[in-house]
């Protein structure tokens, strides 16, 4: 599980770091958050529209701004190339699925036009449950 | 050569409750008028397809308004609109639009609006069916809470872009991203009357005890949704319809909030079906 949750950390970075369309307003996409996807979790954190560290084992101690979280169920939905209806998006999973949004949810706004093209790499790279 | 589109623009100078309105619209088209409201939000260039598609355009003089306080219509220029919160209520706004109406001289139009233009259209086919050949409600029901939120002009972050993306996945993913980016981008352009648009959506909007009396032998009502509209769920609009009597709805596949401006060639299909029934349904 481990390595497969650092190769996917890899690919995500990978993904994130080179998306243009991120890259086209990147310089104060800054934030830490959490996804949880149940038997993994993992914490992002970004500097200046870069991926500056991937935390795949955290803490109970370690900071993040807010975190989304949800059934591998529910994450593989969110990875699948077209997602069906009420997965394709933070606010239909949180409003129609399991998905719940929690923390600092300012700070999700204040990045909402990058977090959510980052939210959609998924479907690119998959996710590690 | 210049290219120019067969698409013209006006203005129009209208009085809705001791407000006077400087209203933009964009017009296309001859034969029955089909009047356009665009989302919360937003402004009429979401129709910009519509207006361009000659198979529609050959049978229908379509128009597509900005609301005022959205696109290229002011808010009222007779008064001080900055002091005091913007809060829409479905009596403005139904005023508004026939007042609009009145003033363009249009005959027996058919009414088309999405979202909240949606809900109002269900308040139009309520309260005054004499005045409209039918309506078309698109993504709409009956009650629609839930989305009159503060966050939308949060002064701490940049509301243009939390409008626009908060309403990104109302899209469906396999809508063409251009057309996605095109309605993200006209998203960021209304985020101080969102708020307030919102009121009417989700606050004052609230037909569950009236749908019954809707007289769809006046007015027909044909109501259309999106499989990806996670705010107006595709079951709430088909229990809406299943309320009035002669309501009638179709589901639409594979689309989200805002087909129109996302995916106008799918919506198209959709959107011939209900002019055919309404055509079938109203006698000239």
């Amino acid at each position: 599980m481990a390595a497969n949750v650092r190769d996917w950390a890899i690919k995500f970075s990978e993904a994130s770091d080179n998306d243009p369309t991120i890259g086209a307003m990147a310089r104060y996409f800054t934030c830490t958050y959490l996804w949880d996807m149940g038997p993994v979790k993992v914490i992002i954190e970004m500097v200046d529209g870069k991926v500056y560290r991937v935390n795949i084992d955290p803490g109970g101690l370690d900071a993040y701004d807010f975190a989304l979280r949800a059934s591998p169920q529910s994450w593989r939905e969110f990875a699948q190339p077209i997602p069906k209806p009420m997965f394709h998006g933070i606010w239909s999973a949180s409003f129609r699925k399991d998905l719940k949004i929690e923390g600092n949810t300012l700070v999700l706004m204040q990045n909402l036009r990058n977090f959510t093209v980052q939210f959609e790499l998924l479907r690119k790279v998959g996710v590690p449950v | 050569m210049a290219k120019h589109s067969p698409v013209t623009g006006r203005f129009v100078t209208i009085d809705v409750d001791g407000c006077e309105y400087k209203v933009f619209y964009l017009q296309n088209g001859q034969g029955t008028p089909l009047v356009c409201q665009h989302t919360a939000g937003c402004h009429n260039h979401q129709w910009r397809d519509l207006l361009e598609d000659p198979d529609i355009t050959q049978n229908y003089n379509v128009i597509a308004y900005d609301l005022p306080r959205h696109g290229k219509s002011d808010p009222p220029h007779n008064k001080e609109w900055w002091k005091e919160e913007y809060k829409l209520t479905a009596e403005h706004f139904m005023k508004f639009i026939v007042k609009f109406c009145d003033a363009l001289e249009l005959e027996n139009p058919v009414f088309m609006g999405s979202s909240f233009g949606g809900n109002v259209a269900l308040q139009l086919a309520l309260h005054h069916p004499e005045r409209f050949r039918a309506v078309i409600p698109v993504e709409a029901a009956e009650y629609a809470p839930g989305f009159y939120l503060d966050l939308w002009r949060f002064p701490h972050a940049n509301s243009a872009q939390v409008c626009a993306s908060g309403t990104w996945d109302l899209m469906a993913p396999q809508s063409p991203e251009k057309d996605r980016w095109l309605t993200w981008h006209y998203y960021t352009q209304g985020s101080e009357a969102f708020k307030g648009d919102l009121y009417f959506y989700s606050v004052d909007h609230d037909l569950r005890n009236d749908l019954g009396q809707i007289d769809t032998g006046r007015c027909p009502v044909i109501m259309m949704t999106g499989t990806y509209d996670y705010l107006t769920p595709p079951e709430a609009t088909k229990a809406t319809a299943s309320k009035i009597p002669g309501g009638i709805y179709i589901e639409m596949e594979d689309i989200g909030h805002f087909p129109m401006s996302e995916n106008y060639p799918l919506f198209k299909v959709y959107l011939k079906e209900a002019l055919h029934i309404i055509e079938g349904r109203t006698d000239d």
